[in-house]
């Protein structure tokens, strides 16, 4: 068994996640702009306005977009908004009914009351155009396989003039489309709980007011916790995220020392 | 401990092997991934999409309109033949006119259209902080916009605008492997978190 220089630094970084974690504690966080007008938004909703959130991420990205989703799920439950869940990536679908259901059952949310998940459709771009038309004809049964027209919560919810907006739960670009052919097109207000890697393809959307609000990453979800006063995942994991951001900086800082001074014995 | 928390406790150590090298545990897991995700889209787009769409509506309710993309999908079959391989160009044809006819005016609004409009901002108009955030969005923007000039040679004023471009480049790609690298952190860390709440049960 040969060990080399990039296991070590495996090695490394399991070390210092698995003491952080076990140590616990939260870090103090003061949340960002963005988190508050995220925070903002949603607690501006009526109690009873319908908010569409679509699960638009793959499985691999549930450790980061998990904790995200359940702030926002979690404060709109709190808040009495209700939700239409569908999912753009079939992957999405599973996740986001359990997602929608066990944050729900916290709050005595009901199932057709409360919250609906009417599921997957693919094609996301015509998906996204045939509920600005009708959303009953885009879905109609549930994830559930309930008719829409027997769900109590969707009477009178048509098109996106009924929705109060969209909030798009992604790992990857779909979120996009939803700024492109729903608020475009139909006007729809879109925000976004994206993965981290995702923010800089989204920071422009923001600025230029096509999307609303944005809150990115595990440290997003950490600040949003820390807005509704709820503990969760993002906050747990901020102590072992900073260590492992630490370590991978005395990392690079130790690879370019090496890199200088092999360079200078080499010259000599 | 449930069976479902055991098997997915025993596939991320198997993932995690690769980080010694390449070996079956990793290849027999990631082949599972692979399998397991295939089977689960073709089982929610059958049941989402064929069944709810087009069949039910189609023969429960007598929606006969949906004769025509049935057929129209059904002809997609064709390309598995090289004799019937003509029958899918049709489909295509109705696919790439109304996909480009949806996604070309929308695409030119909201990325070019309304970006350019919130970059064309009055230069001095609100604080002292502001007004240098819009100079440096104003620099960037030329600056970045001459490195892709590619008509004449990058020397002199368009040498030095070009190469400033360049470092507003270099900033964006930092910024977006700094976020990569937390993502991907954070995905490490949620499985740590998993293995040592609910696999090995020593936090809790």
């Amino acid at each position: 068994m040969k060990i080399e220089s990039r296991h070590l630094a495996f090695i490394g970084l399991a070390v210092v996640v698995v003491i952080a974690m076990l140590v616990g504690g939260r870090p103090d966080l003061t949340p960002s702009a963005d988190s508050v007008r995220m925070h903002e938004y949603i607690a501006s909703l009526a109690p009873g306005s319908v908010v569409m959130v679509s699960f638009d991420h793959e499985a691999s990205s549930l450790p980061e977009i998990g904790p995200l989703a359940k702030a926002f799920l979690r404060h709109a439950f709190s808040r009495g908004v209700k939700l239409v869940g569908v999912s753009l990536l079939a992957e999405g679908t599973g996740i986001g009914y359990r997602l929608m259901e066990e944050t729900g059952r916290e709050y005595d949310c009901e199932y057709g009351k409360d919250f609906v998940f009417l599921g997957f459709k693919p094609q996301w771009v015509a998906a996204i155009v045939a509920m600005g038309e009708s959303i009953s004809k885009t879905y109609p049964e549930d994830y559930l396989g309930n008719t829409y027209q027997d769900i109590p919560m969707l009477a009178g919810v048509v098109n996106y003039s009924d929705v109060a907006g969209v909030v798009s739960i992604a790992d990857g670009s779909l979120t996009t489309h939803w700024m492109e052919y729903g608020h475009a097109r139909y006007g729809i207000t879109v925000s976004a709980f994206v993965a981290a890697a995702m923010v800089t393809t989204y920071d422009p959307y923001l600025a230029s007011g096509q999307m609303h609000a944005m809150v990115g990453g595990l440290r997003g979800a950490a600040e949003y916790e820390s807005l509704i006063g709820v503990g969760g995942s993002g906050g747990r994991a901020m102590l072992a995220q900073t260590v492992a951001h630490l370590y991978v900086i005395v990392l690079i800082i130790l690879g370019n020392v090496v890199y200088f001074r092999s360079r200078h014995t080499g010259r000599k | 401990m449930d069976f479902g928390t055991l098997i997915a406790g025993i596939l991320t150590l198997a993932i995690f092997t690769f980080l010694y090298r390449d070996n079956p545990i990793y290849r027999a897991a990631e082949s599972l991934l692979i399998g397991v995700s295939i089977g689960y889209v073709l089982v929610i787009t059958w049941t989402n999409t064929l069944m709810d769409l087009l069949f039910h509506p189609l023969f429960r309710r007598g929606d006969w309109p949906l004769v025509i993309p049935l057929l129209l999908g059904a002809m997609m079959f064709g390309r598995f033949y090289r004799r019937t391989g003509w029958l899918s160009r049709f489909p295509m044809a109705v696919l790439i006119g109304s996909g480009a006819g949806v996604a070309i005016p929308a695409m030119l609004d909201a990325r070019t259209l309304r970006q350019i409009s919130a970059t064309v901002t009055p230069l001095f108009a609100g604080s002292a902080w502001a007004d240098v955030s819009t100079i440096i969005v104003l620099a960037g923007v030329i600056t970045t916009l001459s490195y892709f000039y590619f008509s004449r040679e990058h020397r002199g004023a368009l040498g030095f605008s070009s190469k400033t471009g360049t470092y507003f480049l270099m900033l964006f790609f930092g910024t977006t492997f700094g976020y990569t690298v937390m993502s991907r952190m954070s995905t490490f860390i949620g499985r740590v978190e998993f293995l040592l709440t609910d696999f090995l049960r020593l936090t809790g």
